[in-house]
């Protein structure tokens, strides 16, 4: 509409120059003045009446609502990549296990499984009485096929080296081996999956909970190609069936009478696509939504609305942090980048987000193995000007000019900016900030990266390997570009020691390496996710992967329905 | 001219008012560092999102930082915008008008083709796609902003250059063989300052407008510690999503946003009455 | 006129190719690509998804193919949204667009008519100062501010309205009040300035001077013939409706194009944006045509240059 403002501004100035046909005023008989008047504004009277279409919603308490913030860009488990997409998937589909409370996998359609030849080789056993939704029952074809699916190069997955441990995976999707049939995941017969691995891994388990791994039907993929998905063809197994998607606006969701744990207690759940926070939180007040979380919740309004019944934190495996570019000056000097990270306060940013994140001065998120808080840099401003004096800045005085970049979001600019503030205050160091949309910031970040990065990691899976594996030295997702031969060594031991305690040790002395004698990247807070559930209902999951479990939501009987 | 401008002007307090209030945020603007009672940047970890108060007297926002403060330097990011992108696209719009308009012939039709392609291009689009290239600086804002509305200086000027063009007294300037250089300045520019004023004064609070709506889809002007930081449109875009629980940060940049643009378009009104008696 | 209508039929035709070859030139010049995602993707990934969409082919090819597609209808696959065509995202998402921009119009239209008319008849009076304010109200504010205003007022503190999502024929009110407002200001101006030069013709005299009401006259005589600048500017109007509605959708959470076209941008999901871009350039163009053929029709004296 402004640009309109601009155009009209401007036919404004033109009164008096009359020489396009659309700015010239002219006279003209007035029977043909009457028709064009009688004719136009009757049809858009017609048009503003009939444009409406009228939906009924009943508010009984059979449909819960959500918020998914963003339309899913896919449905299809071997090409999402998104937490939008998976929390949709989860809803509508169970794989070989799923996380309990401890974030352990626990048997789902796997009955049970055996670990062989020291952590080379596992055998599923699957249950026989799990059915699709057209009758159906899963058998462990459907496994093969969607594994073989993901790795397929001409399926062009981007999760499909999640899959990279297993036998031959990696050269069956370089195409390297054309034969499928040498990956190491097999169908033994119809309940029955073995998966041989390329090296013992004591994280396998748990990337069979990751819904890129939930089986498919070839039948129906090869059938509908692309519209697979669509709610017309797409045959799921989990507690819900996608009832209709009415893509940019809603999908419906109906519960799986056939559901081999038993049907939902909600009949029917609706998921709506508001973008805008703020709007999302008047549809909440208003009735129109029953879950809040961060993607529908402004930071600035948390404080407010953590006083309502039905808020609950959830801490989850998701870590921020800024990262120094290590290859070049002034942050190729161990000493400056000690004495930026021990400049920031880390206290501060629960209270500017007002999310209860947890500050954190090491990188393994509380919940995982090897989590420690002692590790890393505190906050110590004397030090850190005695470590850029060192460094030959005295007072911050000739540090050149740097950058401080993140991708644009509301709360990443609240912290840049907090920072910011506090390296003046504490260093005498007055970096730019530069606001920059994510997809540029991410090609940036691998080819050129700025001096000082913000950068967050969200689990794949709950094990620390996950995260630690970021900054090994041919990780693409190292930007710092720091390259430190030990830690690659501790990581690849850790990888493969199959005891925790001993595991614990080698991630303990790889974070010291990391975060404290290095300082490749200095770790900020761990974010915490603010839900917030209609009191009516109770049962719903959210787990710190953010996802989004509604099998066991129900009505809340104390409460009463209104 | 312009004597008789202001004489006409001085009748109506609305205009009067409008460009008093114009003139002030302008100078508040430009004072900023002068009156404004705290530095731009900053981070005071003590005083997040207070009301106002004594101290702050349009209270803090989520950084503890100044909301009076950031207004103040807002203004002359928003007006620096309004201004300076009317001014560059007067520029360059005029100047293409005036040799489309008086060459004439081929050179008018195939420079007005070219407007004609520009025109038809959805604006706010254009402006997105620019300013991703461009960057998020004042500058780069104030050159997107420009390349979109240069195209409707060029279509007035055009159109004013062509009447001149037919008027006696032009066709007998040059009659008696008065350079090009002396016929455009001398006679026809005069003639077409009229109405390129009025459309000058309704673009600017356009621009304005636009910039907000930038910062609303995250591409506004925001650097808090630089003089030039940030544009009230970002400052009205930050408040937004605390819009309930702390409306103060909204409403005072809003209200800025709102008074000036509406000063500014009361001032375009004003004008064009007096300028162009006919539609009044 | 049948020429008049070829020639110009063929101009919007190289309006739309210009469009799309700048687009398409500016989207590749960007920096960032569709497929950069947080979890670096392995070289062999990245190379067989760029195989998949053609991006590995050289530029001028993959333009050829691009042009080639666009021609059939085809607008390519969507990069973001895995499983759907360009043209099906436009085809379910631009009715809703339109639909919203014809309400806003037809709220502008409705509303603008009285005030103007208000503001003619009491010529520099106090309405007619009243009408102005008004109008200028509708200008004046950023549509996010607007929207937000209106939520806040009518669907959370008086509950009159759902504050957002579209469906119900209420939940299209404050959207459409949120966008009706420019357009509305501009026609109020519109009207009261086509109806004062409509005053002052020969044929109102001759009305005053049979003794004809003044009421009368300003209804019979001359706002029907002060109709027709009105009635030109609905075409770029609507146009400009439509396409300036993003900010409205996004507010409102209405499943309209504008919408999409900024998470487009920010997903570098090229043959979307050139998609949206290129539907919306051709809103733009039918519109002017529109107007163009409109004026011939009624005017012969318009040159069909």
């Amino acid at each position: 509409m402004i640009p309109f403002c601009l155009k009209m501004a401007c036919a404004w100035g033109t009164n008096s120059g009359k020489i396009t046909p659309t700015q010239a005023l002219f006279p003209l008989t007035s029977r043909r003045r009457k028709q064009f008047l009688w004719f136009v504004l009757p049809c858009l009277a017609v048009l503003a009446l009939s444009s409406c279409k009228r939906s009924s919603s009943r508010d009984d308490g059979a449909t819960f609502r959500v918020n998914l913030s963003t339309e899913p860009p896919s449905l299809d488990w071997s090409l999402a990549t998104d937490h939008v997409s998976f929390n949709v998937i989860a809803n509508l589909m169970v794989g070989l296990t799923e996380f309990d409370r401890q974030l352990k996998p626990a048997p789902v359609v796997a009955k049970s499984w055996d670990i062989l030849e020291g952590g080379r080789k596992l055998v599923f056993h699957l249950r026989d009485d799990v059915q699709w939704s057209d009758g159906q029952k899963v058998r462990a074809e459907d496994f093969e096929y969607s594994w073989r699916r993901l790795l397929d190069p001409k399926t062009a997955s981007q999760y499909a080296y999640i899959l990279f441990d297993v036998l031959n995976a990696e050269e069956f999707h370089e195409g390297k081996i054309a034969d499928e049939k040498q990956v190491g995941v097999k169908a033994l017969d119809e309940a029955t999956l073995e998966v041989t691995l390329k090296h013992p891994t004591s994280y396998f388990l748990s990337i069979t909970t990751f819904e890129v791994t939930y089986p498919q039907r070839r039948d129906v993929v090869e059938k509908f190609a692309a519209k697979w998905t669509e709610p017309e063809n797409i045959v799921t197994n989990g507690p819900f069936l996608l009832a209709s998607w009415k893509h940019e606006n809603e999908i419906r969701l109906k519960a799986n009478p056939k559901f081999f744990l038993g049907k939902p207690a909600i009949e029917n759940v609706e998921m709506f696509m508001v973008n805008e926070k703020t709007t999302a939180v008047g549809m909440y007040e208003q009735g129109q939504l029953d879950f809040l979380d961060n993607d529908s919740i402004p930071p600035l309004e948390k404080a407010r609305l953590s006083k309502i019944p039905g808020f609950k934190p959830v801490p989850q495996l998701r870590g921020e942090y800024y990262g120094f570019a290590l290859d070049r000056k002034p942050f190729d000097d161990p000493r400056v980048r000690k004495a930026f990270a021990m400049a920031i306060d880390r206290s501060v940013f629960p209270r500017i987000l007002h999310g209860g994140e947890l500050p954190s001065s090491s990188w393994i998120p509380p919940g995982m193995l090897a989590h420690n808080l002692k590790i890393g840099l505190p906050y110590n401003p004397p030090e850190a000007r005695r470590l850029l004096r060192e460094a030959g800045y005295p007072e911050g005085k000739g540090f050149p000019q740097v950058t401080l970049a993140y991708n644009t979001q509301e709360d990443h600019k609240i912290v840049a900016e907090a920072v910011q503030g506090m390296w003046k205050r504490n260093l005498g160091v007055l970096v730019r900030l530069d606001n920059i949309e994510w997809k540029v910031y991410l090609k940036r970040l691998q080819n050129d990266p700025y001096p000082v990065f913000r950068d967050g990691w969200g689990a794949d899976y709950p094990d620390p390997d996950n995260f630690m594996k970021l900054f090994t030295s041919n990780s693409g997702n190292n930007h710092t570009r720091w390259k430190n031969s030990r830690y690659d060594q501790l990581l690849n031991q850790a990888a493969e020691e199959m005891k925790d305690d001993k595991r614990r040790r080698l991630y303990d002395e790889a974070q010291r390496l990391l975060c404290e004698t290095e300082v490749a990247i200095v770790p900020l807070f761990v974010r915490v996710e603010s839900t917030i559930l209609n009191s009516r209902y109770i049962g719903l999951e959210y787990n710190s992967m953010q996802r989004l479990i509604l099998r066991n939501v129900r009505l809340n009987s104390t409460s009463g329905v209104k | 001219m312009t004597k008789q401008l202001w004489n006409e002007m001085r009748r109506s307090p609305l205009i009067l008012a409008s460009l008093a209030f114009v003139c002030l945020v302008t100078a508040a603007g430009a004072a900023a560092p002068l009156i404004a009672p705290y530095a731009p940047g900053g981070f005071e970890e003590m005083r997040l999102l207070e009301a106002p108060s004594r101290d702050h007297w349009l209270g803090t926002d989520e950084l503890g930082r100044d909301v009076l403060t950031r207004i103040l330097y807002g203004a002359r990011v928003s007006i620096a915008v309004g201004i300076g992108t009317a001014a560059i696209a007067l520029m360059i719009g005029a100047l293409y008008g005036l040799i489309s308009g008086y060459v004439g012939g081929q050179v008018d039709n195939l420079l007005m083709r070219i407007v004609d392609i520009f025109y038809g291009l959805p604006d706010l689009l254009v402006f997105i796609l620019l300013s991703l290239f461009f960057g998020r600086n004042i500058a780069g804002v104030l050159l997107t902003l420009a390349l979109v509305t240069w195209v409707r200086f060029a279509r007035i000027t055009r159109s004013q250059v062509l009447q001149a063009k037919e008027l006696v007294y032009v066709e007998g300037a040059r009659a008696i063989g008065a350079s090009h250089a002396r016929i455009l300045l001398r006679h026809i520019l005069p003639n077409i300052l009229a109405p390129v004023l009025v459309t000058l004064t309704f673009s600017i609070p356009a621009a304005i407008l636009a910039e907000s709506t930038l910062s609303f889809i995250g591409l506004g002007i925001n650097d808090p510690y630089s003089a030039w930081g940030t544009s009230w449109g970002t400052l009205a875009q930050d408040g937004w999503r605390a819009m309930r629980s702390y409306p103060h940060i909204i409403f005072f940049p809003a209200l800025a946003i709102f008074l000036t643009i509406l000063a500014f378009n009361f001032l375009g009104n004003g004008l064009r009455d007096i300028l162009d008696p006919k539609g009044r | 006129m049948l020429r008049f209508l070829f020639r110009r039929l063929l101009y919007g035709l190289v309006v739309l190719w210009v469009v799309t070859t700048l687009t398409f030139a500016m989207l590749r010049a960007l920096p960032g690509g569709p497929f950069d995602s947080q979890r670096r993707l392995p070289p062999e990934v990245m190379a067989n998804i760029e195989a998949k969409y053609h991006l590995d082919e050289p530029l001028l090819k993959q333009y050829g193919r691009y042009l080639a597609g666009v021609v059939q209808g085809d607008f390519g696959p969507s990069y973001k949204y895995l499983d759907r065509n360009v043209a099906d995202i436009i085809a379910d998402t631009f009715p809703t667009s339109t639909l919203l921009g014809l309400l806003a119009l037809a709220f502008a239209l409705i509303f603008s008519f009285p005030l103007g008319v208000l503001a003619a008849k009491y010529r520099d009076g106090w309405a007619d100062r009243a009408c102005s304010f008004v109008a200028t109200l509708g200008i004046s504010v950023p549509h996010f501010v607007l929207g937000a205003l209106l939520i806040w007022l009518f669907s959370l503190k008086l509950g009159w309205f759902q504050a957002a999502r579209w469906g119900r024929p209420t939940s299209a009110v404050l959207p459409m009040v949120t966008l009706g407002a420019a357009p509305f200001s501009y026609l109020s101006f519109l009207i009261r300035s086509s109806l004062l030069e409509t005053l002052r013709e020969d044929f109102i005299r001759t009305a005053r001077a049979k003794g004809l009401k003044e009421i009368a006259v300003l209804w019979k005589h001359a706002l029907s013939n002060s109709l027709i600048p009105v009635l030109t500017v609905l075409g770029p109007l609507f146009a400009a409706l439509i396409t300036g509605s993003f900010v409205v959708e996004y507010v409102f959470a209405i499943p309209g194009m504008g919408r999409f076209f900024i998470t487009a941008v920010t997903d570098r999901d090229y043959p979307l944006i050139i998609g949206v871009t290129l539907v919306y350039t051709a809103v733009l163009v039918v519109a002017n045509l529109v107007v163009d053929i409109f004026y011939s029709l009624v005017d012969p004296r318009i040159k069909t240059r």
